[in-house]
């Protein structure tokens, strides 16, 4: 689904030059559970910027089911949805606007998008919320409203950038509840989060990045052997980067 | 082609435009009523006829031109530059639209409010009995060519600019004072001989002259010159922005 080959981000020149993504590479396999774990300013949303068009890459390749980010950016971007961690979006703006206008430039005819339109408003508990704009909600609705602008033209690839800070413990367990049966419907997902329980029970395959690069790579079996958590197999790898994945 | 997607982002901003109507249609057609009325009526009463047109008629052209490149400009840079601003280029950026695509869609809604705002303007006019039409596909085509011209500026403004005060210094500093000096409100011929040649030198002189010799048959411009500034800066400004687009230049990392 997901291919990064050698994927390499520089910011800036000079003395401002920032490395923020540094030679990853990453497979992502169709209908898997992803999840891209890391201290913050460790490369995550950058990686994630690059798959979906925000940033340019300066050195690499990133392929969508075989197509180029890049030369075949069309294409590639009509299988990706995205939630940022950022609310990127106009506060303005009512939730059914957001999905109505992502819906328009995905391509998707009136009907079709009023069908996922009510859908996704229902699916989300967005009903009483619909009209109201964007900036007037509360934190727990602005992610999920931006949820439904990433769900909108069904994406084969979804990214999930922080999609539950802010919201709470009810809410995200039906979140997590909602995420495993689109997981289990074929939708490929990765998700960033910090909360590493959610990663837990989620994920399947998990990779870490730190300082730009891929620290440790593998299944969540692999990473919990042992009897450990996620948690504390991330503070472990995070706090000496040189210890194996598997020992 | 993505034409759902082209015909959304026109959509969503046709939509903005009408969200602020106060702002974006009724301004503008008190500030033509009022230019109207100062020019035209009040003024234009004790000069009489001018081109064998009423003076009036003469200056509607330059505030409908006015009028037009205000609104094109307007919704073309603080479109964008909100868009940078809130972060919510990040939509389009993200989503399967061209770079040309996405040109159209910022070119063609400024457009489109320019001709909503100078459709409004016209309907002004026709109050004061200051219109008249010799050429209405001349003329459609000038207030299409000239409200292009202007989006483009507005975009690039949009892009180079960092913060609010800067989205207006090209307004303020360049297009306003060669809008007024451009003959909008008066012709060539009030004017002592150098001051004529400067005028000529400025291309918003000949903008002027375009949709009033459409409207009322009168020009004091070279047509062919004229039409070559226009189309000219159609055409370069047009591969710039394209190319800024395709670069990313200020909206992508």
């Amino acid at each position: 689904m997901l291919e990064i080959k050698n994927l390499t981000k520089v910011y800036g020149a000079g003395k401002n030059k920032l490395v923020a993504v540094d030679t990853i590479s990453l497979m992502v396999e169709r209908g898997s559970f992803f999840g891209l774990l890391g201290p913050n300013g460790a490369g995550k949303s950058t990686t994630i910027h690059c798959i979906t068009g925000i940033a340019e890459p300066t050195s690499g390749q990133i392929l969508i089911d075989g197509l180029d980010v890049v030369k075949d950016y069309k294409l590639a971007r009509s299988k990706v949805g995205l939630s940022s961690q950022e609310f990127n979006t106009n506060i303005f703006n009512t939730p059914e606007q957001l999905m109505d206008y992502m819906g328009g430039y995905y391509g998707l005819k009136k009907d079709e998008r009023k069908r996922r339109i009510d859908a996704l408003i229902k699916r989300f508990d967005l009903e009483k919320h619909r009209s109201v704009i964007f900036q007037k909600l509360s934190g727990g609705l602005k992610r999920r409203a931006m949820l439904g602008r990433a769900l909108v033209h069904q994406p084969d690839l979804l990214i999930l950038d922080e999609p539950t800070a802010g919201v709470d413990v009810a809410q995200r367990k039906d979140l997590w509840e909602y995420l495993k049966e689109l997981n289990a419907q074929g939708t490929t997902i990765i998700l960033t989060s910090h909360y590493l329980e959610e990663i837990e029970y989620l994920c399947n395959e998990i990779a870490i990045i730190n300082h730009g690069r891929i620290v440790a790579e593998g299944t969540k079996a692999e990473f919990i052997q042992g009897g450990k958590s996620v948690e504390e197999r991330y503070l472990e790898i995070i706090s000496n980067e040189n210890i194996p994945l598997t020992q | 082609m993505n034409w759902i997607g082209l015909y959304t982002l026109l959509r969503r901003e046709v939509e903005r435009t009408f969200s602020v109507v106060i702002q974006t249609l009724v301004a503008p057609a008190v500030s033509a009523a009022l230019y109207l009325f100062i020019f035209g009526t009040v003024i234009g009463s004790r000069i009489g006829d001018f081109a064998e047109v009423p003076f009036i008629t003469f200056v509607f052209p330059g505030v409908l031109l006015l009028s037009v490149i205000n609104a094109s400009f307007a919704c073309a840079s603080s479109g964008l530059y909100f868009m940078r601003f809130s972060r919510s280029i990040e939509e389009l950026l993200i989503a399967p639209l061209s770079y040309f695509e996405m040109l159209i869609g910022f070119v063609g809604s400024a457009v489109i409010r320019a001709l909503i705002v100078g459709g409004l303007i016209v309907v002004v006019g026709m109050f004061f009995g200051a219109i008249t039409l010799v050429a209405p596909i001349a003329f459609i085509l000038y207030v299409i060519a000239i409200a292009a011209i202007f989006a483009l500026l507005g975009i690039i403004v949009a892009l180079w600019a960092e913060n609010f005060e800067q989205l207006q210094v090209l307004n303020t500093f360049i297009i306003t004072p060669l809008t007024y000096l451009g003959g909008i409100f008066y012709s060539i011929t009030f004017l002592p001989p150098l001051a004529v040649i400067i005028t000529q030198l400025n291309p918003f002189f000949y903008f002027a002259d375009g949709i009033r010799s459409s409207m009322i048959g009168y020009s004091e411009a070279n047509t062919a010159i004229g039409l070559f500034v226009i189309f000219g800066l159609l055409v370069g400004l047009g591969v710039l922005v394209g190319s800024l687009f395709k670069r990313g230049w200020k909206i992508r990392a």
